[in-house]
């Protein structure tokens, strides 16, 4: 096996629960994204564009449909014979066998798999975010200033610290503090989940906290502390792009609403960063004599005969005549029937949206019985995928249905 | 599953007359549907077939078109075994009207041809766009143990002018070729023939060695034409839709029935399961904003549409600026149509930049075409 200088592993094995039916058969990282991409596409294309060409991707929960997505990982130009992408599931061995217990544990038992290439270092990467960004601006950063780790972070609103991970930096950005979730923040750097370690520190850190009973295996609650305690030089790489957490139904709907303002944060339709992803076999789109798009994203396979106005529209969608979908999201597939009518509503894969049903409904006689404000926040109703919802039925706002009505 | 058949493609074919639209790129890497080369449709064909050898036959111009297959990864052709083969022509130094003919291009890809292992091998032009079965044609053809199966579709009254771009066969009830008219002046029976046959390939290795060495040149007329007459030659018909691209007006006409849905969803395999494979670009989706009027339209990914486009064919990349209006048009990738302008009945080429206010109107019948990277 060839050197690397540097590897990438992307913890790619949360449930992602908070978006409730979306993830049910499908790791976050899966979920679709902007009209034709998936949220790993980002991490995975970042590294494509970063010149990272090894890079091992760790699932968990409900990995079946991100491991045929990711394969040879050919997409992202990482079918490469030195190197490429890896599936990394939890294995057992001749002593034992376990999940992932945390963060630091899933890439404790891939220590093995990152020694091979014998790096020098090794980026960590989640796959829950929205964001471009040249991982190798901070790996040189990392190199600059000798340090044994860097940690990405990014300026949020004072008001809105208290939700993330802070970092406590003093002038020259080297961090002396971490909290998670301080209710009294002293800084608004967050960290993005974003880290390069050099491969020694990591290796040697991970072993220790493997071998404590009480931790978490946790990066950010455990290895950084741990690190920070025995006064390793640990740098904030301030990035100042756009980066979205979609890790809730309310945030998913935003960041994909966004991409439809004048000027997105995240410009997909740029040439020298594309976002890649595995494209549908699918023909143009069409748009019938009937169909109106405005303030919309719609994209191969699509036919539309309805109208449809400030919405996202994934791959082989048919929205049928006299149907409205408005501030809505419909994934792979779905199929909008004549007359139906759709606002801000996420439409799972493949559902069926009988003729004259409503999605999103505020009238009275609408249909209660999905009602799940836990999952459904602001207003934003759910169908998840396959369902089949019948003519003329009225889906009441804030509904996650996961069967068919 | 794979079957024992090699596939043959012709990049070129001297009988089109493409003008502009060929002047930098082979027939086989015209732009077509939004998406697509003209290749796309023969090679997805093969590649649903089950046929696991392609060689296209590359003899002139053929750098756009080498650009496109690359190595055959979209079509899953990349294989340690067998796969997708380009044939650019032998340095013989002898004349282009030699190298055109297709029992010179044949010829000049006979150690191709006898390194094959398969036994059958299919030969087609690269421009009769169709989404056809070719296995069940072997099929046929194996059943038959003929020595040839043509493939050829019912037309119906082929317009005086046209007639002399066809090949007419005569059928009998057997699906037995009685007689074949070579571009005839009068329409004699309404079988045409598609220019794609399927034989065994050692058959066909001694024909062409045959007639080259006997100064012939063309493949209906110096081995198809005699094997009527010698050898047991059978026909198939196809009864799907099809078109033959060969002139401005045809590829005009094509693009614009891809705006008829029966059409769109045979051509594109999207009920029984055969889809176009072409290369990938990794465009966005298309945007359309709050000032765009969209009417009967076939429209590719990564296009911005801000003005009114009817009856149109837009490829990768377009952009339609506020106040423009576009219609009957075929716009391929990259082109720009700024803002106010008027464009009716015109095939722009890849990456053609019209200026603000500007107008352009071509006839239906005869669509004005502008060059490639061309700014107005």
């Amino acid at each position: 096996m060839r050197s690397k200088e540097c590897v990438a592993m992307i913890l790619a094995g949360g449930q992602g629960s908070r978006l409730g039916i979306l993830t049910q058969n499908v790791a976050k990282p899966a979920v679709p994204f902007g009209g034709k991409y998936r949220i790993i596409d980002f991490p995975l294309s970042n590294c494509a564009h970063s010149g990272i060409d090894t890079v091992g991707v760790l699932t968990q929960y409900q990995p079946l449909e991100l491991n045929t997505y990711i394969a040879n990982g050919q997409p992202w130009d990482l079918d490469r014979t030195n190197g490429g992408v890896f599936v990394l599931p939890p294995y057992t061995s001749a002593e034992k066998g376990e999940w992932y217990k945390g963060t630091a544990n899933a890439i404790y038992q891939n220590l093995g798999f990152m020694q091979q290439f014998n790096p020098k270092y090794v980026v960590i990467l989640s796959g829950d975010h929205i964001y471009k960004m040249d991982y190798n601006k901070m790996l040189q950063a990392h190199k600059n200033a000798n340090a044994d780790a860097t940690i990405a972070v990014i300026e949020v609103p004072w008001e809105e610290a208290s939700r993330f991970g802070i970092m406590n930096t003093n002038d020259d950005m080297q961090i002396v503090e971490f909290e998670e979730k301080p209710a009294e923040p002293k800084s608004n750097l967050a960290s993005m989940g974003v880290y390069c370690f050099s491969w020694e520190v990591l290796k040697k850190y991970l072993t220790e906290d493997e071998k404590n009973d009480e931790s978490e295996n946790d990066f950010g609650k455990n290895i950084i502390p741990a690190m920070l305690g025995d006064g390793l030089k640990l740098m904030a790489y301030r990035f100042d792009g756009y980066w979205k957490d979609v890790g809730t139904i309310q945030s998913l709907w935003e960041a994909n609403m966004e991409l439809l303002d004048d000027n997105p944060g995240c410009d997909l339709d740029d040439e020298n960063w594309k976002i890649f992803s595995r494209n549908p076999i699918k023909p143009p789109q069409y748009i019938g004599e009937t169909g109106v798009i405005k303030n919309s994203y719609s994209t191969e396979g699509c036919e539309i005969y309805g109208k449809v106005e400030h919405s996202i529209l994934f791959e082989g969608v048919t929205i049928g005549e006299n149907a409205v979908v408005k501030d809505s999201i419909i994934l792979p597939g779905a199929v909008i029937e004549n007359g139906a009518n759709i606002s801000k509503s996420i439409i799972g894969s493949d559902a069926v949206i009988g003729k004259e049903a409503k999605i999103g409904s505020l009238e009275d006689d609408a249909n209660k019985e999905y009602h799940n404000t836990k999952i459904c926040s602001d207003d934003i109703t759910l169908i998840g995928s396959g369902v089949k919802i019948g003519d003329g039925n009225k889906i009441g706002v804030c509904c996650m249905v996961t069967a068919d009505v | 599953m794979k079957n024992d058949m090699l596939g043959v493609i012709f990049s070129e074919n001297p009988e089109a007359s493409m003008g502009e639209l060929t002047s930098l790129r082979s027939l086989a890497a015209v732009p077509v549907g939004g998406r697509y080369r003209v290749i796309d449709f023969m090679l997805s064909n093969m590649v649903n077939s089950g046929i696991i050898k392609v060689g296209i036959t590359t003899p002139v111009n053929y750098q756009s078109l080498t650009d496109h297959l690359g190595t055959g990864k979209a079509w899953d052709m990349d294989r340690k075994d067998d796969g997708l083969y380009i044939l650019p022509p032998k340095e013989t130094g002898e004349s282009t009207v030699d190298v055109l003919g297709g029992i010179d291009r044949l010829n000049g890809i006979m150690p191709f041809l006898s390194k094959s292992s398969q036994e059958y091998i299919l030969v087609s032009d690269c421009n009769t766009i169709c989404n056809i079965d070719f296995d069940e044609i072997l099929d046929a053809h194996i059943k038959s143990e003929a020595d040839f199966t043509l493939v050829y579709t019912k037309t119906g009254e082929i317009g005086e002018k046209d007639v002399k771009r066809h090949i007419l066969l005569d059928v009998d009830d057997n699906n037995t070729v009685k007689d074949m008219h070579i571009y005839p002046s009068k329409q004699v029976t309404n079988n045409s023939y598609m220019h794609m046959f399927i034989t065994k390939r050692e058959i066909l290795m001694d024909l062409v060695e045959y007639a080259s060495t006997h100064g012939k040149h063309q493949i209906s007329k110096d081995i198809l034409l005699p094997a009527v007459s010698t050898m047991s030659v059978n026909a198939y018909e196809f009864n799907g839709y099809l078109k033959k691209i060969d002139s401005i007006q045809s590829y005009y006409g094509f693009n614009l029935d891809l705006l008829k849905k029966d059409v769109r969803d045979e051509l594109f395999g999207l009920s029984t399961d055969n889809p176009i494979f072409t290369k990938i670009k990794d465009s966005v989706p298309t945007k359309y904003a709050k000032t765009s009027e969209i009417e009967s339209s076939f429209i590719a990914d990564g296009c911005k549409i801000e003005g009114t486009v009817k009856n149109s064919i837009l490829f990768r990349g377009v952009h339609v600026a506020k106040g423009a209006v576009v219609e009957n048009c075929i716009l391929m990738q990259d082109s720009e149509i700024m803002e106010n302008c008027l464009v009716e009945n015109v095939i722009f080429d890849k990456g053609v930049i019209l200026r603000s206010g500007k107008k352009l109107v071509g006839q239906d019948t005869y669509p004005m075409v502008i060059g490639k990277e061309i700014v107005v």
